[in-house]
């Protein structure tokens, strides 16, 4: 989103031009490029949006055509469920991890990769590798590190004295491991995002900052860190959506277990759909996380408006 | 990578969620053909079976083409897990398979899909040979006393052992008249933390897979799921605590067994022989690589209800695609399940045969046994499986309750006692459908 601001502004100076020639034909082939995906959109994007709402509002076990209309009984009903609520919890401490802590190791990876020094490409490479290893890749991967009796992390572990750790079996640990293995896999996109906003960062600022006598950590803290923030903005909102929707590597590890220390809001709605046939409760559960979805970008967006820094 | 899954679920989820509000389902144009016109009738089965079993149920759908040349049957490779969630999207799209593999403990829901085909009367035709198939398989597939299923799979659960790892360690292997103390006290000799090494492993996912092999040892103790009338559970008693002490016993204070939670790592571990003994099905038996035995589940001393297993099997469902479609799905199925393509389909498969009287037969039984060891003690234990999960449709949330509690008591988080009332809690209200 940032990014798209920044290309928004950058052509303004033309912006006249523009809306001229756009009252002529190039107004009609710009519909014509953008209607099919804009219909694609519309019918795989919002009419399911609507489509839900109203699911949300019946009884319907996706087995028989006969959906009642229950109006708010299925979020009521949401309101006094437990295991619900476990997984709100859930899914809010997992966002509040995985979100942070993959935006500081990506900063810190992409600064470290940000120079010129021989064999750069692949170091490159290897940041952004764990993008292209498939998630049902990764979390066997992860399934063995962090299995506790002959698991590599435990073993690492046992060298320096600390006893080994039950890990996906242990419901106080199984959500950490859960939230390694996702920042690990996300950390690739993260520094691809902070490198390219960091080749924008012009080399002056730091050579005057230098001269000024600033250090290494305070150019970074007063330089890198405001140039970065649009970027930082696009990632924490991209992160946070993301997070928020987190399934996959629940379902591929530990299915929610053990006694639900990992059912998060997606994970829980699909359960219940797919396996408890109460396809309406499902969809009350999946509008909530959409509503709170909406809610936390907007405030992101307004948190962006107020502290992401764009060069003008 | 998780970019990509991710919005493919989201989509998946919010398509699959919002195809379900449109409940109108219109005919289908290509249903076409009727009979006296000479036209091919074209049916698709899905099926979720891959290497071994793909190909041998491949070279029998072939076999039938060719065999029966007014009707062609097309196949269509899905992962049985996913296989429900498919098949209710395309309920709603209003283009069901003709023919579906869908797991037996779905039955009591996939009874209540309108276009699902009443089998009753076929399969009580001659040719379907009704009886020959396994009571288990029989009791899966009728919901209410409506026949809506063919039996497709059948298996059971046994102990299988790792053989040189007994020899190594001077033990007697698992016999016939082992008693759960006998096998409880192998799992502690086998059991060697130095080693890494334990006696037994339990799916601990808190999946059915988990419920099942709990559900065997309650009925063993002499114990019941629900009550006769189905109308409220009757695991919470002193059988269903016997069998969950046994767990605790084992898992907390020897510390014997491999608690899988995640329900992936035994059969590596079991060949690297780091576990003793497992109780599993004959699907697992080709992965093995060490020399293994098979032998009957343990018996409860002192309980009349001897030794038992659970089997699960799985059915063909039919879908009402219209008259001419629907009579050649039950002509493909009959065709499927008589003896000679079920024989054929075992033997190349290791699959244990779904009908009884081919496990009489001597000669085949060797073959079977030949082709996959251990198989022959998978056959006769099919004659250990008395009872049969109860056939209602709170069931998913009985086992999600009886999955928590078992898991709860392997990792020492409730006693057996908490663990059984707040599941037979939890499993009353599902019943009252609460």
């Amino acid at each position: 989103m940032a990014a798209v601001r920044e290309l928004v502004r950058d052509r303004q100076p033309t912006a006249s031009r523009v809306r001229v020639r756009l009252r002529g034909s190039d107004h009609l082939s710009g519909w014509a490029f953008v209607t099919p995906a804009t219909v694609l959109i519309a019918i795989f994007g919002l009419l399911p949006i609507g489509w839900s709402l109203l699911l949300s509002f019946q009884q319907s076990d996706l087995l028989t055509p006969s959906t009642p209309w229950v109006g708010t009984a299925n979020y009521r009903r949401l309101m006094h469920d437990h295991t619900f609520a476990v997984s709100v919890q859930h899914t809010i401490v997992y966002t509040a991890l995985f979100v942070p802590a993959t935006m500081i190791v990506g900063v810190l990876i992409a600064v470290a990769l940000n120079r010129n020094i021989r064999g750069i490409s692949l170091y490159r490479t290897a940041a952004y590798v764990t993008m292209a290893v498939s998630t049902i890749n990764a979390a066997i991967i992860f399934m063995w590190l962090f299995e506790p009796s002959f698991g590599v992390v435990n073993r690492a572990l046992g060298w320096v004295g600390i006893p080994a750790q039950l890990w996906l079996s242990n419901p106080d640990q199984a959500l950490y491991v859960i939230v390694a293995m996702t920042v690990w896999g996300w950390t690739g996109f993260a520094v691809v995002v902070y490198l390219a906003a960091l080749q924008g960062v012009p080399q002056e600022l730091y050579d005057a900052a230098a001269i000024d006598g600033a250090g290494r950590f305070a150019s970074f803290r007063t330089i890198t860190i405001p140039l970065l923030s649009p970027a930082s903005l696009f990632l924490a909102i991209w992160l946070t959506i993301s997070a928020l929707q987190l399934f996959d590597e629940v379902y591929l590890t530990t299915r929610g277990g053990p006694l639900h220390a990992t059912s998060v809001v997606v994970y829980y709605l699909w359960d219940q759909a797919f396996n408890q046939f109460d396809a309406g409760y499902a969809a009350a559960a999946a509008y909530v996380l959409f509503m709170a979805t909406l809610v936390i970008t907007y405030l992101q967006f307004r948190l962006g408006d107020r502290y992401a820094h764009y060069r003008r | 990578m998780t970019h990509l899954a991710r919005i493919t679920t989201a989509i998946a989820l919010t398509g699959a969620l919002a195809i379900t509000a449109c409940s109108s389902s219109k005919p289908d144009a290509s249903s076409t053909s009727s009979p006296g016109t000479g036209k091919t009738v074209k049916i698709a089965v899905w099926e979720g079976y891959t290497d071994t079993e793909g190909k041998a149920f491949a070279d029998l759908v072939s076999q039938f083409n060719r065999t029966h040349p007014g009707i062609r049957v097309t196949t269509l490779e899905t992962p049985n897990d996913y296989m429900l969630q498919k098949v209710l999207t395309a309920v709603r799209g209003g283009s069901p398979p003709d023919v579906a593999y869908l797991f037996g403990s779905w039955a009591p829901s996939v009874a209540k899909i309108p276009s699902v085909v009443d089998l009753t009367s076929t399969a009580h035709s001659p040719e379907m040979n009704w009886n020959d198939f396994w009571p288990a398989e029989q009791q899966v597939a009728t919901v209410n006393g409506k026949i809506i299923g063919i039996p497709a799979l059948v298996d059971n659960l046994a102990i299988v052992y790792n053989k040189s790892l007994f020899t190594k360690l001077g033990l007697a292997p698992p016999s016939p008249d082992w008693t759960w103390d006998d096998f409880r006290n192998a799992a502690k000799a086998l059991t060697d933390p130095a080693a890494k090494r334990v006696g037994w492993s339990i799916p601990a996912d808190a999946s059915e897979d988990t419920v099942w092999h709990w559900e065997a040892m309650l009925w063993e103790a002499g114990g019941d799921i629900l009550t006769p009338d189905n109308s409220k559970s009757a695991f919470n008693s002193p059988q269903g605590l016997q069998a969950t002490h046994l767990l605790r016993s084992m898992a907390v204070d020897d510390k014997s067994v491999y608690i899988d939670t995640t329900n992936s790592k035994y059969a590596d571990l079991f060949n690297a022989g780091k576990i003793g003994m497992l109780v599993t099905g004959p699907w697992d038996l080709s992965g093995f690589t060490v020399p293994y035995g098979v032998q009957v589940m343990p018996t409860f001393a002192g309980s009349a209800a001897g030794h038992q297993s659970i089997a699960g099997p799985d059915n063909w469902v039919v879908f009402d695609r219209g008259n001419d479609r629907k009579q050649a799905a039950i002509t493909f199925l009959t065709w499927l399940t008589a003896t000679p393509q079920v024989k054929q389909f075992s033997l190349q498969t290791g699959d244990l045969p779904i009908r009884r009287s081919l496990a009489t037969d001597a000669a085949f039984v060797g073959q079977m046994d030949k082709a996959l060891p251990g198989v022959q003690a998978f056959i006769d234990n099919l004659a250990n499986v008395k009872k049969a999960r109860p056939q209602v449709e709170a069931y998913p949330k009985i086992s999600l309750a009886l999955g928590d509690a078992i898991v709860a008591v392997l990792l020492n988080k409730r006693t057996p006692e908490e663990a059984l009332s707040r599941a037979a809690a939890a499993s009353d209200q599902a019943l009252s459908g609460g």
